[in-house]
């Protein structure tokens, strides 16, 4: 019914920025210099949990001159739309940015709208982050338009309890070793997830989705070639993988959950499933999703030091300075300080995401124990994501890797999880692929 | 006003009547109310086109100069491409998929709409104890945000855990897959639409059953038509320009659906279903600005999308002129054959001395109304 305009809307939008356009033709990134009397606000725009609140009342504290003005949107999808917004408005971008890695490369095709923070000292901290956060936030140029904040390694989340009550081992050494441990292949996880359906006659993930992700996220090369072109056809790793993958879910080892929906949490505590891929940040979700349902830490999700196919990443976030900024220099302060080791240690105290600056990552504060570890059966949840970051490759992902995630491969494995065969849906893949006409 | 008098002589007359010598030359004072007279109703209704101008008009002409462009929504303009947008748009599978999934599930939520306003409509114009209380309970579901009402029957119509397959496997029937298969979505989709806006319909045709002419049913009535008839016969082609309002407007909201298949699958918000099932046309053009980042095609969609709207508008204006004339004559002829009635049995009887005229008198005011209304 009558509801929104969104036909003005998108066209007010564009007006607003064929103006804005012309607009910042003449703004330039003159700094005042920073006189450090000068009262200065700082705009800084986050998304989802990332535990920076408690961080800016300490900053401000240290420089009286600063005041931070802290947006934060509900979820990274959300936080895409607005800076995409504002980005093609030219105008209304926070003097701090935080990015997501999933749109990181349809922020490198904007790069030069990005402070290059090697001009305020970047060069002097580089070592402070595992080598390929660095590399990613490094743009084509050389130059450095992003501070990582936290990273996602993928271990994965298990249920101890159905694992037990399917005679499998449930203690976590135990379940690393079932998945073969160091050298765990998503062979060893699928055979497995046989032996758990014909224990129990249940589903062993949630849906195929996060599997796929985590699968695609390995490769060496995903959706898009080294050199930068979209290539799905003739990579033969991605088939291989989904062969895998469309073998699992005719096995009936996928629940067919909706995503980010899971019956409002019901999904992980009424047995549904029995593992499930866990980035670092997605361990706050479990527990949220287990709480929602009515359930705590004897709910038995359990975390295991191992993760099929070797080290994968998830995820993870940038503190980037627009050029719109008037106050460069500021920001990029702000954005050093936000990633300092100590910084990152809080954060990751405040919401569970793991740092990825090395030297927080041995910190006691994230190796030791906190909710998670408490919700996670006693799990030691910081080391054993700092074990899962060792060796992750960080992979390159082209301005429409998202889409092609969300709307080519998205529909694809759901229509696994509704029993399609996998040679149809992959070629319903490539259909929809040809019919975007991404570039 | 007292300057409009004071005027008024030497301008209003038509020229015929005028003195044929040099009209008099008119005073500072004369010349100002009559700029007066002629500009400032224009002045007065100005603020309106100027802000139309602005944020209605502006914007419609620069998304046309937008769709002629490769757009990209980060990197800016690019070449002039013409009609090209258009072209691809036209011959993209997806597009035509949008508009099938918003012409059915514009059907599927007008046409049951409209049947149950009519009927709930019915039921509040009757002598009701607490008539206000009723009128403000129908109207309560539009009072609450489309975001509220989505997420609440996202979670009914959930496949898995859903209220309504938990009902249906509860009597041992299959769950439907209400938010991956086609007709089911639609139907949950329409649901969502006439759960919000039936109430409100209701009101509006409340409004215009209320102008109908007590005394017709009355009169009605004595000669023995029942409530069913007096319904069929009198109410409904008396709310007739009203109702033609409410498709109108139903069929212009209708074609613009957006918050409700943008909330409906969490897991799928900007493809309407994982297989666009039930993805509209201004959520596929908000996809294609906002997700796909391609500006030029989603003007182009935008445009398209407002060409087929005036259609169905003018499509509506069309229909509803001839339904107007058929129903004047009806009028007529209902007029003449009560009047020739009438004459019959007062010349049978002549007992009540009763203007002839009175049945048609009494009809007229509505359809004056309702005539109004509609314009």
């Amino acid at each position: 019914m009558k509801l929104s305009r969104r036909t003005r809307a998108v066209a007010a939008v564009a007006g607003a920025a064929s103006i804005a356009l012309l607009a910042t033709a003449c703004s330039t990134n003159g700094s005042s210099g920073g006189s450090s009397d000068e009262k200065i606000t700082l705009n800084v725009t986050t998304f989802g949990t990332m535990g920076l609140d408690d961080l800016y009342k300490s900053y401000e504290k240290a420089n009286p001159n600063i005041t931070i003005k802290a947006t934060n949107i509900d979820t990274g999808g959300n936080a895409l739309t607005d800076w995409k917004t504002k980005q093609a408005a030219g105008s209304g971008l926070p003097d701090v940015q935080a990015v997501e890695e999933g749109w990181l490369g349809q922020v490198m095709q904007v790069s030069d709208t990005f402070t290059d923070l090697s001009k305020y000292g970047a060069g002097d901290i580089k070592d402070r982050w595992v080598d390929w956060k660095l590399k990613q936030a490094t743009d084509k140029d050389g130059r450095i338009i992003g501070y990582g904040t936290d990273i996602g390694p993928e271990g994965l989340c298990y249920n101890s309890k159905l694992f037990a009550a399917a005679g499998l081992p449930s203690d976590r050494d135990g379940v690393a070793s079932l998945f073969g441990g160091k050298d765990a292949t998503w062979d060893d996880f699928f055979k497995v997830g046989e032996q758990y359906k014909a224990a129990t006659g249940k589903a062993f993930y949630d849906q195929s989705g996060f599997v796929w992700n985590a699968m695609v996220n390995q490769l060496p090369a995903g959706y898009y070639s080294k050199d930068g072109k979209i290539d799905v056809t003739s990579n033969d790793d991605l088939k291989k993988q989904w062969e895998k993958l469309s073998g699992g879910a005719a096995a009936g080892l996928s629940s067919g959950q909706t995503a980010w929906d899971w019956g409002k949490g019901k999904a992980f505590t009424d047995g549904s499933f029995a593992t499930f891929m866990c980035p670092g940040w997605m361990l706050g979700v479990v527990k949220g999703q287990v709480e929602t349902a009515g359930g705590d830490a004897t709910s038995g999700w359990d975390f295991a030091d191992v993760f099929p196919g070797g080290p994968a990443n998830w995820g993870g976030s940038f503190l980037t300075v627009p050029t719109q900024s008037k106050h460069p220099k500021e920001a990029a302060a702000l954005a050093a300080y936000l990633t300092t080791a100590k910084s990152q240690v809080a954060a990751f105290q405040a919401a569970g995401t793991f740092p990825s600056v090395t030297e927080a990552q041995s910190d006691s504060g994230v190796t030791g124990d906190s909710y998670l570890t408490k919700f996670f059966n006693n799990a030691p949840v910081g080391k054993i994501l700092a074990s899962r970051a060792d060796g992750v490759v960080a992979q390159y992902k082209g301005p429409n890797d998202s889409v092609i995630q969300e709307q080519v491969f998205g529909p694809a494995t759901q229509e696994l999880d509704k029993g399609t065969d996998g040679t149809t849906a992959w070629n319903d893949a490539l259909t929809t692929l040809k019919n975007l006409d991404l570039k | 006003m007292s300057t409009m008098t004071r005027h008024q002589l030497p301008d209003i007359r038509p020229d015929a009547e005028r003195p044929t010598s040099t009209p008099p030359r008119l005073s500072f004072s004369q010349r100002l109310s009559r700029f007066d007279v002629k500009a400032s109703p224009y002045l007065y209704i100005a603020p309106f086109f100027v802000l139309f101008g602005l944020v209605g008009l502006f914007p419609l002409v620069y998304t046309f100069v937008v769709s002629l462009n490769d757009w990209d929504i980060l990197s800016g303009p690019g070449d002039w491409i013409g009609l090209a947008n258009y072209g691809t748009e036209l011959s993209d599978p997806y597009f035509w998929n949008s508009l099938f999934n918003t012409l059915s599930i514009f059907l599927l939520s007008s046409i049951p709409q409209i049947i149950a306003a009519v009927f709930i409509a019915a039921i509040l114009d009757q002598n009701l104890r607490a008539k206000t209380f009723w009128r403000m309970s129908v109207l309560i579901p539009y009072v609450v945000t489309p975001v509220a009402v989505a997420i609440i029957f996202s979670s009914a119509f959930s496949e898995k855990y859903g209220l309504i397959n938990n009902i249906l496997q509860s009597f041992g029937l299959d769950p439907v897959m209400w938010k991956t298969e086609v007709l089911p979505s639609h139907l949950a989709i329409a649901s969502m639409v006439n759960w919000r806006w039936t109430g409100y319909n209701a009101l509006i045709l409340l409004a215009a059953m209320q102008a109908v002419p007590r005394d017709i049913h009355e009169s009605a009535a004595l000669d023995g038509a029942g409530s069913f008839r007096r319904f069929f016969s009198i109410t409904l082609p008396s709310i007739r320009p009203t109702m033609i309002f409410v498709i109108i407007t139903a069929t212009i909201g209708g074609l613009q659906i957006f918050t409700e298949p943008k909330l409906f699958n969490p897991q799928s918000a900007n493809l309407g279903g994982p297989h666009r099932e039930y993805q509209t046309t201004v959520l596929y053009l908000w996809d294609m600005a906002f997700n796909r980042g391609n500006f030029g095609k989603a003007s182009a969609i935008a445009w398209l999308l407002f060409i087929i709207i005036v259609a169905f508008g003018l499509l509506n204006f069309l229909i509803s002129r001839r339904i107007a004339s058929v129903e004047s004559a009806g009028i007529s002829t209902r007029r003449a054959r009560r009047l020739a009635q009438y004459r019959a049995e007062t010349d049978a009887s002549s007992a009540v001395p009763t203007t002839p005229d009175q049945v048609p008198a009494s009809v007229e005011p509505a359809a004056v109304i309702a005539q109004e209304r509609r314009s």
